[in-house]
């Protein structure tokens, strides 16, 4: 394996780290986030951030050294628990790292079209089909009218 | 560069502005607004791609700070418990509101009277009533006549379906015998004045693409520029210039090029919110006024008031369609907005229900509260709370204190070198105890909606929307900066018509009252064109 100078730039490294943090469920509806590349968009998004792109990079180089002490491909080789494990442990020495990778992660994920499907939502955007919505229940108007006060 | 000279200059395109400029292009003089942002095009919106989560969060985040756009200047917030939000082009802040559009109560309006704390404002609810009126009718409001919450007034359209959410949450204000009621909403229940109807996108925080939330740009602003009102963007104002007589006579501003222009005019009005309003005046200072603009007062930037924000949310066993209508507007709740001194606070509440929120905010929601883990349990913990989740704001009234201000920063500057505004805020003992209060009752409120869990945020930072009191109207010079007209005591052809010159702050979405007081204002301007400058 080839060490990229920045954590967040190593893409294999950066794929099976976003698989640790949000691995596949168990019937495959919903991907891990490294198998939908992300890992470009999330480093991109936080090497632009300038209070969580340091955290994070520090964290993430803390992972990829602590992971290519115990394996030598590094957390790409690694099994899912042993890879958890392993992200785990850094996070009393980098307390922010995870919450700061989250911060990018989450909107990446739960905006792709795969991930929509398998949370049981269309995959589009809202505008222009926009959606429907229950209508109001005239049984709880009718009640609220009938107690009328003044206030 | 010397620019024509004009019988109005505006200063701001946003909520007031726009109602202030419409109603001022009546009296056949020049009109014309400067803003420092763009016009926004409702195809840029995010609603239109699948990413809109993440830019709510960054160039259509409510933040300046965040956003960092061309049009924005920074704003120090360090000193504050409750960050400013805003948003700088034409429409102003109300290209990302919520819309939920209630109307300060009478009582709001006498504090002093009723309950010995504020001031009473100079004038009163009766005299806005046509102006909330007419208001209603050109933003296009929804809404179910009634509210015995408020003396009787009809909206001009049918109120909004209240959906699942808010269907749920009103069964528990309806077990408790507490009073709710559809929300007034500035979003079209049917299709209106050329405008489409609301179809739930959703996002209505990051802008309408459909157009159904009124926004002045769509409102206001098409309607003004019919009347002949020019609107120049990109146009950031750096100081108001004095003639020696002490009257206004325009303004200085940067244009998009960046190039200084002198503008003068008959009439200068401030539309700029509590935040921008006081920083031009601030600014606008010389030898003959070290203390800025219309501040013989010294209450320039004084009594800033925010609304704050207590937050609970439930989690429920049955999917709620959350995600799906307006977030903001749903209903209200007017239960505990009056003062009953036996809760240990004075003034009130009140309670804001909104719908659920999209896949990113959720997982981000649950992560901050510790209920959506990374790992091997993330799918289990999201799905549990995705969809499942209502929220009620409790909206306290903030009471005016003069050690919550609006200063220059001595260092911060925007891109074209003009100080930045520095907000010093603290909440009051008294709004602590009306925010745990509103946990309390929200809380109770949920669980009788069904609710198995609820996650409260006793104080919500990023929640400074509603920007007032910096610039107070009054009858007297010593206490006020501005008369009951909205023309500054100091400088009698320069009138205030933004968030700035509320007196109290009522516990409800301020914009429906501000855009009330602009058409007041204008229409006192037109009425007393003759003896405008001979009042005190």
């Amino acid at each position: 394996m080839t060490e990229s100078p920045t954590a967040l730039n190593d893409r294999e490294f950066m794929d099976a780290l976003l698989n640790v943090v949000i691995p596949p469920n168990a019937s495959g509806s919903l991907p891990g986030a490294g198998a939908l590349g992300l890992s470009l968009a999330v480093a991109t998004a936080l090497q632009a951030d300038p209070l969580l792109g340091p955290v994070v990079e520090a964290g993430a180089q803390a992972v990829r050294k602590a992971a290519l002490s115990q394996h030598q491909e590094g957390l790409p080789g690694m099994t899912p628990e042993a890879g958890t494990k392993l992200v785990e442990t850094q996070l009393s020495a980098h307390p922010f790292f995870m919450m700061g990778m989250l911060r990018y992660l989450y909107p990446a994920y739960y905006q792709h079209p795969q991930v929509l499907t398998g949370i049981g939502e269309v995959p589009r955007p809202p505008f222009p089909e926009g959606f429907d919505v229950e209508a109001t229940d005239a049984g709880l108007l009718e009640k609220l009218q009938a107690r009328r006060r003044a206030y | 560069m010397l620019n024509e000279p004009v019988g109005v200059l505006v200063i701001g395109a946003g909520a007031s502005g726009a109602a202030f400029a419409w109603s001022i292009a009546d009296i056949g003089a020049s009109v014309l607004c400067l803003d420092q942002g763009p016009w926004m095009k409702q195809q840029d919106y995010p609603s239109n791609g699948l990413d809109w989560e993440a830019r709510g969060m960054a160039d259509y985040s409510p933040s300046p700070n965040v956003r960092g756009l061309s049009a924005d200047y920074p704003v120090n917030e360090q000193d504050s418990e409750i960050s400013p939000l805003m948003f700088n082009a034409v429409g102003g802040s109300t290209i990302l509101w919520a819309a939920h559009f209630p109307r300060l109560t009478p009582g709001d309006f006498r504090t002093k009277t009723e309950d010995g704390v504020g001031e009473d404002w100079p004038i009163d609810y009766e005299t806005l009533e046509p102006y909330f009126s007419l208001n209603d009718r050109m933003m296009g409001v929804s809404g179910l006549a009634g509210d015995p919450a408020y003396p009787y007034h009809e909206p001009p359209l049918p109120p909004l379906p209240l959906g699942k959410t808010g269907n749920t949450l009103a069964s528990g204000f309806e077990k408790l015998g507490w009073h709710w009621w559809p929300s007034d909403s500035a979003i079209l229940s049917r299709e209106y004045e050329g405008r489409a109807a609301c179809i739930n996108l959703g996002p209505c925080l990051t802008g309408c693409a459909q157009g159904a939330k009124a926004s002045t740009d769509i409102t206001y602003w098409p309607a003004a520029q019919r009347k002949g009102v020019q609107l120049r963007t990109g146009c950031r104002v750096r100081e108001i210039t004095v003639r020696a007589d002490g009257m206004a006579d325009g303004v200085l501003y940067y244009d998009a090029e960046g190039e200084l222009q002198e503008q003068k005019a008959e009439i200068v009005v401030l539309a700029c919110n509590g935040i921008g309003t006081p920083r031009l005046l601030l600014n606008s200072k010389s030898r003959q006024r070290p203390d800025g603009l219309a501040n013989s007062s010294g209450l320039v930037g004084k009594n800033l008031m925010f609304h704050p924000y207590a937050m609970v949310t439930g989690i429920f066993e049955e999917p709620l369609h959350g995600r799906r209508g307006p977030v903001g507007c749903s209903f209200w709740s007017h239960e505990f907005y009056r003062t009953d001194r036996s809760r240990g606070f004075v003034r009130g509440y009140s309670f804001e229900a909104v719908r659920g929120l999209g896949p990113a905010q959720t997982a981000l929601w649950g992560m901050v509260h510790g209920l959506v883990p990374w790992g091997e349990d993330h799918h289990r913990a999201f799905a549990r709370l995705y969809d499942h989740t209502a929220t009620l704001l409790g909206i306290t009234e903030d009471l005016a204190d003069e050690t919550n201000t609006v200063t220059l920063d001595p260092e911060l500057t925007d891109a074209h070198g003009i100080p930045a505004p520095k907000i010093t805020y603290r909440v009051s003992d008294n709004s602590r105890k009306m925010l745990a209060h509103a946990v309390e009752r929200a809380t109770e409120a949920l669980r009788a909606a069904g609710a198995a869990e609820t996650f409260a945020m006793p104080l919500v930072r990023e929640a400074g929307w509603h920007l007032m009191g910096t610039a107070r109207m009054g009858r007297d010079p010593r206490t006020s900066v501005v008369n009951e007209r909205g023309q500054a005591h100091d400088v009698k052809n320069l009138f205030i018509v933004d968030g700035s010159i509320f007196v109290t702050a009522g516990g409800v979405n301020p914009t429906s009252t501000i855009q009330a007081l602009a058409f007041y204002v204008a229409d006192n301007i037109k009425t007393n064109l003759a003896t405008l400058f001979d009042r005190a």
